[in-house]
């Protein structure tokens, strides 16, 4: 089922569903904002591309699909794609999550 | 005049002496079940995780370990000693005895003879409620006394437990410190054999210490324990390590990862008194999670090893956590201590302390070196770091690496720091009060050191004392 969007918010485009397959990932830039968006088993999800810990770029860490969890590259801290928590150290600030809907085929993104 | 006699406990203080080599340094002949040849490989990880029998999660643990360790340069901070490190030269596995026997008299009569002369069954049969021993690659006894047993307290050493209750080592293994942290733990975590779990239930207050025991025997030996304690709510426990080896003209290697978990309102106190042969590159991690209402203390005294790195941790994530790190340092003639901690208060009115003591002496060099972080949210958060060096010659050295990163507006936080040199003054004091020379050094000393030595138990206070002093002997002239 498709998220509601905020009204504020502003919505962009990613891709077809088709180019980001289960297990996928994909790093959308937006303004200053880098996001990595991510195929879960399925499941579209969204997180801040920024490691809260030290900067380390998670859309190239390694996507768990049955936990729905990335690790980051730089020191190994997974985040929780759903609420964007981290579930080991060393980071333990969450990143930001972002909603996903799914409208046709296309893949969007809401943004703020 | 006739020289006065000297007391009881100045002989034995200056047997004790006679050298490291006497007391701790003796080596036995070795008797070994199997020794992996030196180097690290992807075949050397499996065949460990072979001869444990582990499960499939385990063993691509420790392989992406090995990529992780493999592709991380070597740190270029912290000793300028780090470099000599030479991975290729090290036994990365050795078995001494087919398990972690339960009674003294199923160990093998080599490896229990070294327990024997380093006091150890006599230490548990007086003051411990448990003990590990660990023999190179691992423990081989475990005993915890039967009433904390009946009390659900579970104390065994890491290998056992993973057989034993998969599950619960599975659910918080590396959460605390990941594969990937940093090069030594990406190693420890791909090569790990031996080392402690523990798991106090809610409400159980273990009295007693429970005491591990690292003995590396080997040249060229790696000794990688793997360590975690999970305190459930409302429970408290104290664990104690010790750790020697003999004295080679050949470096080994101890690179140990250590994860404590202390749930709401818990409470840890780990206490090291490290005491490694100086042919021993101490390289350790040690990190620990403090939910709320809990305290962790870590107790940390760092005297032998040829250079170590170790900043045990506490993350405060729960509402008033409490973190307290104590740690004494002392480096004499070609070694180089680089201790310290680090505590970090990402929840609201979260307190710690760090209190920081190094002696050098004979050229030795003792850093402190610190990270105190307040998140932004965690208001009302109150800290104090205190570090302390003393110099008791020209050519040592000591330095101080604070930081301190504060997101925070209303918190506060407090640092100081001193670097002395014993003074001559204080010496001619003494010495007037018909003190000689080095008896009034180790006083001073000895007063330098106290307030952290009076948090150890009292028998390992003792113990600590003297090492202190015997490292004294001969400081002065």
């Amino acid at each position: 089922m498709a998220a509601t969007l905020n009204s504020m918010a502003e919505v962009i485009d990613i891709c077809p569903v088709s180019e980001l397959p289960p297990g996928g990932m994909r790093l959308v830039e937006w303004e200053d904002l880098e996001i990595a968006v991510f195929n879960c088993n399925g499941e579209i999800l969204a997180i801040e591309d920024r490691c809260s810990h030290d900067n380390g770029p998670l859309v190239e860490g390694e996507l768990d699909q049955d936990e729905c969890t990335v690790e980051c590259p730089r020191h190994g801290s997974r985040f929780d794609l759903h609420t964007g928590k981290p579930i080991t150290l060393p980071a333990y600030v969450p990143v930001e999550t972002f909603p996903v809907t799914v409208d046709g085929d296309i893949i969007k993104l809401e943004v703020e | 005049m006739a020289t006065p006699e000297k007391t009881a406990e100045q002989r034995a203080l200056q047997g004790i002496n006679a050298d490291y080599k006497e007391r701790f340094g003796f080596h036995d002949a070795e008797n070994y079940l199997y020794k992996a040849p030196k180097g690290l490989n992807r075949e050397i990880v499996e065949k460990i995780s072979e001869f444990k029998s582990e499960p499939q999660w385990m063993r691509d643990f420790r392989l992406k370990a090995l990529d992780h360790f493999l592709a991380r340069p070597m740190p270029t901070w912290g000793s300028p000693i780090l470099a000599s490190v030479n991975f290729d030269d090290i036994h990365y596995f050795v078995r001494a005895s087919e398990r972690a026997e339960r009674s003294w008299d199923e160990v093998p009569a080599d490896v229990k003879k070294t327990f024997d002369r380093l006091g150890i069954p006599e230490a548990e049969r007086k003051f411990l409620a448990g003990v590990g021993a660990q023999y190179e690659s691992e423990v081989v006894y475990h005993q915890v006394r039967e009433d904390l047993e009946k009390q659900g307290v579970q104390f065994l050493d890491m290998d056992s437990a993973l057989r034993e209750h998969e599950d619960l080592v599975r659910e918080y293994f590396a959460t605390v410190i990941p594969a990937n942290d940093n090069k030594l733990a990406s190693l420890n975590s791909a090569v790990w054999s031996g080392g402690s779990f523990v798991y106090v239930p809610p409400g159980v207050h273990v009295e007693m210490p429970l005491q591990a025991y690292f003995r590396i025997h080997t040249e060229n030996m790696g000794q990688f324990e793997r360590t975690m304690i999970i305190a459930d709510e409302g429970s408290y426990v104290h664990y104690v390590e010790g750790c020697t080896a003999p004295t080679y003209s050949s470096d080994s290697l101890h690179s140990a990862v250590v994860e404590l978990i202390a749930k709401p309102g818990a409470r840890i106190r780990y206490t090291t008194v490290q005491n490694w042969s100086q042919n021993v590159f101490n390289l350790v991690t040690k990190r620990a999670i403090a939910q709320e209402h809990s305290t962790v203390e870590w107790v940390d005294c760092n005297l032998g090893s040829k250079l170590t790195m170790k900043y045990p941790s506490v993350y405060l994530l729960g509402e008033e956590a409490h973190g307290e790190i104590l740690s004494i340092a002392f480096a004499g003639h070609g070694q180089h201590q680089d201790a310290g901690g680090k505590i970090i208060h990402a929840a609201p009115r979260t307190t710690s302390n760090i209190f920081a003591k190094s002696i050098s002496k004979d050229g030795g060099r003792s850093s402190y070196r610190g990270l105190l972080e307040v998140a932004k949210g965690a208001t009302e958060a109150r800290s104090k770091v205190v570090c302390d060096a003393l110099l008791l010659d020209e050519d040592s050295r000591s330095d101080t690496y604070p930081t301190i990163r504060i997101g925070e507006d209303d918190v506060d936080v407090g640092h100081e720091a001193t670097v002395s040199k014993i003074g001559e003054e204080q010496l001619f004091y003494l010495q007037a009060h018909g003190i000689p020379e080095e008896e009034a050094s180790k006083l001073i000393v000895n007063g330098f050191i106290e307030p952290i030595t009076k948090e150890l138990p009292m028998e390992y206070a003792v113990e600590m004392n003297r090492l202190i002093e015997l490292q004294m002997e001969g400081s002065i002239g």
